[in-house]
């Protein structure tokens, strides 16, 4: 009986898995046969019933920069770059879909700070203080058991503090990746308050970054980071690069 | 006496008179204003009887005729010494019936003889072409007779009309893609009274109405010798292809007008002092009638000329303005790093159609690479045709080195019927950093393509990458459990390394030694006084109390002597006196058994009393 379950399960693994693989193919020829429309389309089916991937991130938002549609194209190398943030070619193709949509994504933080601090993602930073936290959880426990080498537990101690100030702080520098978003739209104005007649501020070119703070009907406040402005955004014109889980 | 004589001369006048005017014949008289009239309106037909005194004619009924009596006056007149007396009633003729109408004889009875007026014709039009007033009985058509001129014309104008025209007045055409300015004038009768409907509305899809002012002004105006209260407007149409199309405009208005027909018949003659005909037309207006129609002013008998934009001096940059326009200012930033774009503005203004307003071009043209620009329009008047247009776009340089930059823009002048490039003053530019490589050579030729995006991204990636969660571990609730987790190895790491410690410690594992040796040296001595043996009982017993007392004080228990315990306790206590009691048996060995309970009950009472504080 069980013999047969696991027989089925792993043929129904198997079957989805060279499924998948199928369709990314196709997503794949659609793009090198120019029909970038539907590899696009073919990419967003893939993540909506797969979940997120980051090579077909990477896919679908060269399937929209070959579009001229810079606003998606940005959201999904953005996407991308939460997942594998040290893709050269994902760095390359997000830089010159900045530069076509003439948007910049500047740091405010100093240069080489930020090249450690964006060396890993905020899941990978997530991970590394979770991980140390452990690890010195380990080590206290087989610590209480037996004896350990007194230089060995002292070298430890101070390289998991050390992981766990440098993650922590890494969050703590990043902590604002969690709200930001990306201009979808063409014309998307930033409105004093949250209602379609509202007076327009000014608007907002496609691909560039937002910050997003509170929703009011329809409208979330945002805040541009490079250019200081802030407002009242429709949420059809932008999304996050983050989705909200409730 | 002078008294008598003027009365008698009266009464000689009058009798003269009287017998002067019966002895004239009597006449009668018929007429109609005119012969014609539109089916619904009416003539005014006038009886007349002079010499004579009649009493009211009847006027005999007419198929399809209605004759409405409209009035009666009288007139007595003296002209060289004949005076006249006549009588007039008046009629209004008209019917709902088209077609040639005969009114027959009207007889009078003029001081007991029959006299007839001679036959009236009629004829009564179709009435498509003048509207019965709305203010007219049903029963009496023609309540409003029309003018004697053409009674078709008229009865169409009658409650005004629109007109269109050019604004520019040196022209009769506009030109694909250009919003011409337009002049809509609604002409209403100038004594009327006007009720706008709606506002101006196209009526044909060959043009487009722009921006047509909400606040017409309104002006008197002669036009054909008549005076007009003159509503315009001004607007803009656009067409999008060549041709002579009809301006096709309209307008619903509710006009309330004069009743020109009551404005015809004359006015009794009292006497006063305004019976003057200078009074007529000041009383006439104050006596008048308003008559009221919603009615549709229209301008489909009006042409407007669309030419085709020319193609004989387009310049390259045109793309569809169409105006005069000037650069009000320009940005261009002075410093630049090649492959990084920066802003680049103006502001143009000018009158002319601004939606159609692209963005100005930078010179020359194969040393930049620009982006799509975004314009914000300021409008100048309340029609919109004139204002000024910013705009602001980012480019990026594609050589390097010192530069002049400017800024260029073309357009059709319609005025002037012919391109106009603009360039704005050059500015010297600094770019640093390397020349960006182009993809393509300029100088080659190729076909036109569609716009397609060549730019060298990095390729697809081909392998399929595993599920990961975009949201960071950070913000799920495993990361609060891992932390906890590793809180709780911690603490219990620690836990177990205190009792580690505690149970490796010498001081505690002596102790406890110590105090399993007292306890095995009691067991000892309870043996040997079980078994009657004294020296036995005390050396036990002496050596538990060394053990216990060498662990209260720190000390090996061979230490511990009567002299020791001495210092420490006093000698009444348990412990001192079992002490001494043991080194005399020891020394003295007094063998008997016989005092063996006692020995250890004080034994217990010595063990009992080392409490810590015997320290």
């Amino acid at each position: 009986m069980s013999r047969n379950f696991l027989i089925s399960l792993l043929v129904l693994v198997v079957g989805t898995a060279s499924s998948l693989a199928g369709d990314f193919a196709e997503a794949n020829q659609r793009f090198q046969e120019g029909d970038f429309a539907g590899a696009a389309s073919a990419y967003e089916q893939i993540l909506a019933v797969e979940g997120p991937r980051a090579n077909v991130y990477y896919n679908l938002g060269n399937s929209h920069f070959r579009l001229g549609k810079f606003g998606p194209a940005i959201l999904a190398y953005e996407r991308a770059r939460v997942l594998t943030p040290r893709d050269r070619d994902l760095k390359t193709n997000l830089a010159r879909a900045r530069k076509d949509a003439a948007v910049t994504d500047e740091s405010q933080l100093d240069p080489r700070i930020n090249a450690v601090v964006s060396a890993l993602s905020p899941n990978e930073w997530s991970w590394l203080l979770a991980s140390t936290a452990l690890a010195i959880g380990a080590l206290t426990m087989v610590g209480g058991v037996i004896r350990l080498p007194l230089h060995w537990t002292r070298r430890a101690v101070g390289l998991s503090l050390f992981c766990i100030a440098l993650s922590a702080s890494a969050l703590y520098l990043r902590r604002t990746e969690s709200t930001r978003g990306v201009v979808l739209s063409d014309t998307t104005a930033i409105r004093i308050s949250p209602f379609e007649q509202a007076e327009s501020i000014a608007t907002l070119s496609p691909g560039q970054i937002i910050q997003i703070g509170a929703q009011q009907s329809g409208f979330h406040y945002v805040e541009s980071p490079n250019s200081g402005l802030r407002g009242w955004v429709a949420d059809r014109d932008f999304s996050a690069v983050i989705p909200h889980q409730p | 006496m002078v008294k008598i004589a003027l009365t008698e001369f009266y009464k000689i006048l009058a009798a003269l008179l009287i017998l002067t005017a019966s002895a004239m014949a009597a006449e009668v008289d018929a007429q109609l204003d005119r012969d014609t009239v539109a089916a619904g309106n009416g003539a005014m037909m006038t009886l007349r009887i002079s010499g004579g005194s009649a009493n009211q004619p009847v006027v005999p009924p007419v198929e399809n005729l209605i004759i409405q009596p409209n009035g009666q006056s009288q007139q007595f007149q003296i002209i060289n010494g004949q005076a006249t007396r006549s009588t007039s009633y008046t009629y209004v003729v008209g019917s709902h019936t088209p077609g040639d109408y005969q009114i027959p004889p009207i007889d009078f009875m003029v001081d007991g003889k029959k006299i007839s007026t001679q036959p009236l014709k009629l004829k009564v039009t179709d009435a498509g072409a003048a509207a019965a007033p709305a203010g007219a009985p049903q029963n009496a058509p023609g309540s409003t007779p029309d003018a004697p001129a053409d009674a078709a014309s008229e009865g169409k104008d009658q409650f005004g009309f629109l007109t269109v025209e050019l604004a520019a007045n040196e022209r009769k055409h506009a030109y694909v893609g250009e919003i011409a300015p337009v002049r809509i004038k609604a002409w209403l009768p100038a004594d009327s009274r006007a009720n706008l409907r709606s506002g101006i509305q196209p009526e044909s899809q060959a043009f487009t109405l722009h921006n047509v002012s909400g606040q017409p002004q309104q002006t008197q105006e002669i036009k054909d010798g008549k005076r007009h209260t003159v509503v315009t407007w001004y607007g803009g149409i656009s067409a999008t292809k060549a041709g002579k199309f009809p301006a096709s405009l309209s307008v619903d208005v509710t006009v309330a007008i004069r009743d020109t027909a009551a404005l015809k018949q004359t006015r009794r003659r009292t006497g006063g002092p305004f019976d003057d005909p200078f009074f007529d037309s000041v009383f006439d207006q104050m006596n008048t009638p308003m008559i009221q129609k919603d009615i549709t002013l229209k301008s489909d008998d009006q042409e407007i000329e669309i030419r085709p934009l020319p193609t004989e001096g387009r310049p390259e940059g045109f793309t569809g303005a169409v105006g005069n326009f000037k650069f009000d200012s320009t940005r261009i930033p002075a410093d630049w790093k090649n492959g990084e774009p920066q802003q680049v503005s103006a502001v143009l203004s000018g009158t002319g159609n601004f939606a159609l307003m692209n963005a100005p071009d930078l010179a020359p043209s194969d040393a930049w690479k620009c982006y799509p620009a975004k314009g914000e329009f300021s409008g100048g008047d309340a029609a919109s045709f004139s204002g000024s247009k910013s705009f602001n776009f980012s480019a990026v340089p594609r050589k390097s080195g010192a530069q002049e930059a400017a800024l260029t823009f073309s357009f059709f002048d319609p005025s002037a019927g012919a391109y106009q490039t603009l360039t704005s003053d050059s500015q010297k530019i600094q770019v640093t950093g390397e020349a960006i490589i182009e993809e393509k050579p300029a100088t080659a030729p190729e076909p036109p393509q569609p716009e397609k995006k060549t730019e060298d991204i990095a390729q697809q990636h081909l392998k399929l990458s595993a599920v990961r969660s975009l949201a960071p571990l950070v913000s799920q609730p495993l990361f609060q459990n891992l932390l906890i987790l590793s809180g709780g190895l911690c603490l219990m790491g620690q836990l177990l390394s205190w009792l580690r410690q505690r149970r490796n410690d010498p001081a505690r594992r002596a102790a406890t030694t110590l105090e399993k040796s007292t306890r095995e040296a009691l067991e000892l001595a309870a043996a040997r006084a079980t078994s009657g043996d004294v020296e036995g009982f005390f050396a036990a017993a002496r050596l538990a109390l060394q053990y216990r007392l060498g662990a209260l004080w720190s000390k090996p228990p061979q230490a511990i002597t009567l002299t020791e315990i001495h210092s420490h306790l006093p000698s009444d206590s348990p412990v001192t006196r079992f002490f001494i009691a043991a080194d005399r048996n020891q020394y003295h060995r007094e063998g008997s058994t016989g005092f063996l309970p006692e020995w250890r009950t004080l034994l217990d009472d010595a063990i009992a009393s080392l409490n810590p504080s015997t320290r």
